[in-house]
């Protein structure tokens, strides 16, 4: 059998066992054994798994996963974003859809300081949502609001996401958290003009807090509650400048921001047992299905590779369909989407990132732009139904009157300005490089 | 590409080499063409970069098993099991050029060691190769012995335990992530090679210094393939293969030759550094007492380092040439 | 179906007490990585630290996985499977773990060969300076691998049960498990967080 056919079956035979409901993992190992035993089987073969395992531990950015990780818990379950919600509540209620836009910039500040969607995706569905609705606000743009501000988590650094594309890419972390700032604070504006224009034009859909509340908040709060921002912000520094300064490696650095986000929770007295046993047990069991993911992908990643066929596929599109490079980019990107509405962010990562990005670099493409237009997509694909982590999220911490169809309609509006960003990075480039560009020239 | 007339049944092998693909290309990929192209389709090589199949930890195994068919990579790093281990790679002044490494197997008997002591361990040894020195490029400036101490490097196992005596921090990364770890801080630098592998593969695009002083003056990798494979191979096939290693070396000894002294002299991207011979002597001296060290550990440490001995001490009594390293 | 109920309550307890150890490696992983902080600044950085980083990591994450299976934190693709009811979760779940147990299976068959081999030719050690030993880290890989099987037949088993009687064994065929509490508040929680 040729090998282009033998890639192609065992991709198909992988999406059926995916859509069996069979743990994903469990079922990409499977299909990755299977075929390497069935390949190679009369010498060796069987050992791909295990090898996988090996190379798993020798990747060393990976132990920032379970550091981030641990970061968004203890933020979201320890409830120290409370008076940074607060801060933005007080000084953003005065304007039209303005406690939307707060809603925004929180999840701007929480994104600095996790390198996941979920953290940001609790403290917005279990602080903001509920305050907003009790405001008054649409339903159904206030579930779009956190859902999209939460997705910010994987573009702007940390990234866990970037993380695992820069080992897929062998690709600097460094630019490509840096890479991810400006295509994040963007999308972040972008996300801030569309509630503006949303509101200006229908104000009943953010209603202005009224006045009285506004002034029962004296200035001397107003004021203390800014100094809330100044946490989240610490703690992205105390991380991020030694890393960037070279003074810490990347692992380290994540080990530091992971020992601040406890130590702060700790100082506020929000670390309950409780919450103590909640962010540790979450952390392990979040970390465990990403690393056995990673694990059979790994394996399923080697069996492929074997076959040559990211070569096979390179050269279907290359020499035997003469495309330009710029088209196959744009088809990759729409195939992207496509499978990200049904996959979720993980589940592309580590499917069908290794088929891609080496793709990309074959057709002479930069490696760090990319990785920003794969996380804009990755982020789609995390909004997107039916499959998507908000969504479990979401069905899980909305109040009952916000039904899975508003869930799934709110998302919209919201989809349709991450497209926007993605071609605007796209045919810009330079809002990705511009930034590492000037920091890590010499 | 055009339909070629191919054999019925072609024998396929699954190649790994040491190198990441942007080195592959220079160091594996042209003996792979060379028997893809001379075999008239009997034999196809299908040529796998660093730790693309296999990570180089399960590599020997693997090979045992027949996992992979064949592998370029020098004993040290892929942890052979066989006492030649630490002599493979950067053995501390063990050679001053690339031609010494073919003299040494070839004309002081290493080859029949090597072929015998994989023999033992079944697997199939077919060839050595000599390759680049052993320099240093950093992101710190190294302009003495001193300066070793505390930098981050990522090199080879022996090298490193060599190095250590000097502060060096010697660490054990995949060869693909060794760029992104001076990005992420988790490296300061290299003592993995010369100059043309620190411009081909983009480690000059990390690090801003080179250190002309070496440790080594070439590299000794070798050929292996699963003894089954081999032993199933006719006999006109194994000639394709060994011509086509014959003409790998070839190609090497002039890529690098001319590298190293195109790249100092006109390289824009690493400048060069370089400590004081006296001072250097230091270094030398330690390699002397290492040697002593590593053939104490057994029989055939003690042979090889003889052979070491017996041909440094032959090039040093010739003089330049010879020994400017 | 009383051997399957023995066997359930004997894998299930051990890995549940197991994974809660392996849940505190999150600290000890944060202390090394500190220590390599600190060792730097101290202007000796230490030789072990990311190597020792990364076996605790893979103890962490393979041994702690019989625990995850346990709290439901192994994503699905529920695109078909989020609408089935219980018993048809339960029927596909019987049939398609045996690709799980297949590939956990094809996984330990490699990781012992594999560790064999760490034992080989005077005991393999890792290429960096500190040399440690291989063979360790690799019976925690398989003692982990081994006890995924087991974890992943207990599931298989829970399946049946339920088929069988209709007693729910796990929060998603129904009511809760008649198991531990403390069981049930883990798995509800890891349902929430996706
Ligand atoms: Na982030
Ligand atoms: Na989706």
């Amino acid at each position: 059998m040729p090998y282009e056919l033998i890639a192609i079956l065992m991709f198909s035979t992988m999406m059926v066992m995916l859509f069996t409901g069979q743990r994903v993992f469990g079922a990409i190992g499977f299909v990755a054994v299977i075929a390497a035993i069935l390949l190679w089987g009369d010498r060796g073969g069987y050992d791909i798994g295990f090898s996988a395992a090996i190379k798993l531990m020798r990747w060393y950015p990976l132990l920032t996963l379970p550091m981030f990780i641990f970061m968004g818990y203890v933020m979201s379950e320890s409830k120290i974003a409370d008076d940074l919600y607060k801060m933005f509540h007080v000084w953003m209620g005065g304007l039209s859809g303005g406690l939307a836009i707060g809603t925004i910039f929180l999840m701007v500040l929480i994104s600095a300081m996790n390198g996941l969607s979920v953290a940001g995706m609790a403290i917005g569905a279990t602080i903001a949502l509920p305050e907003l609705l009790k405001r008054g606000y649409d339903k159904t743009m206030v579930t779009g609001v956190i859902q999209a501000g939460s997705s910010l988590g994987i573009l702007v650094p940390p990234s866990v996401v970037l993380v695992l594309y820069a080992m897929i890419a062998r690709q600097p972390v460094g630019q490509l958290w840096l890479a991810g700032v400006l295509p994040g604070l963007m999308m972040a504006a972008l996300f801030v003009i569309y509630i503006a224009v949303r509101c200006k034009l229908n104000p009943a859909l953010g209603p202005v807090l009224p006045k009285e509340e506004r002034d029962a908040v004296p200035l001397g709060e107003k004021l203390r509650l800014l100094r809330a921002g100044l946490l989240p912000l610490a703690i992205f520094f105390i991380m991020m400048f030694p890393f960037v300064k070279g003074y810490t490696s990347l692992v380290e650095s994540s080990a530091i921001g992971a020992l601040a986000a406890f130590l702060a929770a700790v100082l506020k007295g929000r670390m309950t047992r409780r919450v103590f046993e909640t962010c540790i047990r979450q952390t392990l069991g979040i970390t465990c299905m990403f690393m056995w993911i990673i694990l059979a992908a790994l394996a399923f990643g080697a069996v492929f590779d074997g076959l040559g066929a990211v070569k096979a596929i390179e050269s279907l599109f290359t020499e035997r369909l003469g495309l330009n490079p710029w088209v196959i980019l744009i088809l990759m990107q729409l195939s992207f989407l496509v499978m990200g509405t049904f996959l979720d962010d993980t589940a592309m990562l580590v499917i069908v990132a290794p088929l891609y990005v080496p793709l990309v670099g074959e057709l002479g493409f930069n490696l760090i732009w990319y990785g920003v237009l794969y996380t804009i997509t990755c982020q789609i694909a995390y909004m997107t139904p039916p499959f998507g982590y908000n969504l479990f999220l979401m069905r899980a911490m909305a109040p009952p009157e916000i039904g899975l169809k508003d869930i799934y309609r709110s998302i919209i509006p919201f989809v349709g300005v991450m497209v926007v960003a993605l071609v605007i990075v796209m045919a810009f480039p330079q809002i990705a490089l511009w930034l590492p560009d000037l920091i890590y020239s010499r | 590409a055009p339909a070629v007339v191919r054999a019925q049944s072609a024998i396929k092998w699954r190649w790994q080499t040491y190198a990441g693909a942007a080195l592959g290309e220079h160091v594996t990929k042209p003996i792979v063409d060379y028997i893809n192209n001379a075999s008239n389709g009997e034999l196809e090589v299908e040529l796998f970069y660093a730790d693309q199949i296999v990570p180089t930890g399960e590599l020997f195994q693997a090979l045992q098993r027949g996992t992979i068919d064949a592998v370029h990579s020098d004993d040290d790093s892929m942890a052979s099991p066989t006492p030649l281990r630490q002599f493979g790679g950067y053995f501390p002044f063990a050679t001053k050029h690339i031609l010494d490494v073919p003299v040494l197997f070839n004309q002081y008997g290493l080859k029949e060691i090597w072929e015998e002591e994989y023999a033992k361990v079944g697997v199939k040894w077919l060839s050595a190769a000599g390759q680049d020195p052993c320099n240093f490029n950093t992101k710190k400036e190294i302009t003495s012995v001193a300066d070793l101490d505390g930098l981050k490097l990522y090199t080879f196992p022996t090298a490193g335990r060599f190095l250590a005596q000097f502060g060096v921090v010697p660490m054990n990364i995949p060869y693909e992530d060794a760029e992104v770890a001076v990005q992420t801080g988790e490296l300061d630098g290299m003592a993995w090679s010369g100059i043309t592998e620190d411009y081909t593969v983009g480690w000059a695009n990390v690090t801003d210094y080179f250190l002309t002083n070496n440790i080594s003056g070439a590299w000794i990798g070798s050929y292996f393939v699963n003894e089954k494979r081999w032993a199933d191979l006719p006999e006109h096939l194994k000639a394709v293969v060994m011509s086509a290693i014959e003409a790998g070396h070839t190609y090497r000894n002039q890529w690098y030759w001319g590298g190293e002294a195109k790249l100092r002299a006109t390289g824009d991207q690493l400048e060069l550094r370089t400590v004081p011979a006296a001072e250097w002597a230091e270094v030398e001296n330690a390699a002397k007492a290492f040697w002593e060290e590593i053939a104490q550990e057994g029989e055939i440490q003690q042979k090889i380092v003889n052979i070491f001995k017996e041909y440094n001490g032959v090039i040093n009594q010739a003089g330049p040439p010879y020994t400017n390293g | 179906m009383k051997a399957m109920r023995r066997f359930i309550t004997v894998v299930d307890a051990f890995n549940y007490r197991l994974g809660r150890l392996m849940m505190f490696g999150i600290f000890v992983l944060m202390g090394v990585l500190l220590w390599s902080t600190f060792s730097k600044a101290a202007g000796s950085p230490s030789l072990w630290t990311l190597e020792m980083a990364q076996f605790i990591m893979v103890g962490y994450y393979i041994l702690g996985g019989p625990y995850a299976i346990q709290m439901g934190s192994n994503v699905r693709m529920d695109l078909f499977y989020g609408d089935f009811s219980p018993r048809r979760k339960a029927w596909f779940d019987a049939i398609t773990v045996f690709f799980l147990l297949a590939y956990l299976g094809v996984l330990l068959w490699g990781g012992i060969e594999s560790t064999i081999y760490a034992f080989q030719y005077g005991g393999e050690r890792s290429s960096s300076v500190w040399r440690p030993y291989i063979w360790p880290i690799k019976v925690i890989m398989c003692t982990g691998i081994t006890l995924m099987l087991l974890q992943s037949l207990s599931e298989l088993f829970k399946d049946i049960i339920f088929l069988k009687t209709g007693k729910p064994m796990r929060p998603d065929q129904g009511a809760g498990p008649d198991q531990k509490n403390t069981a049930s508040a883990d798995q509800k929680d890891a349902a929430d967080a996706l």
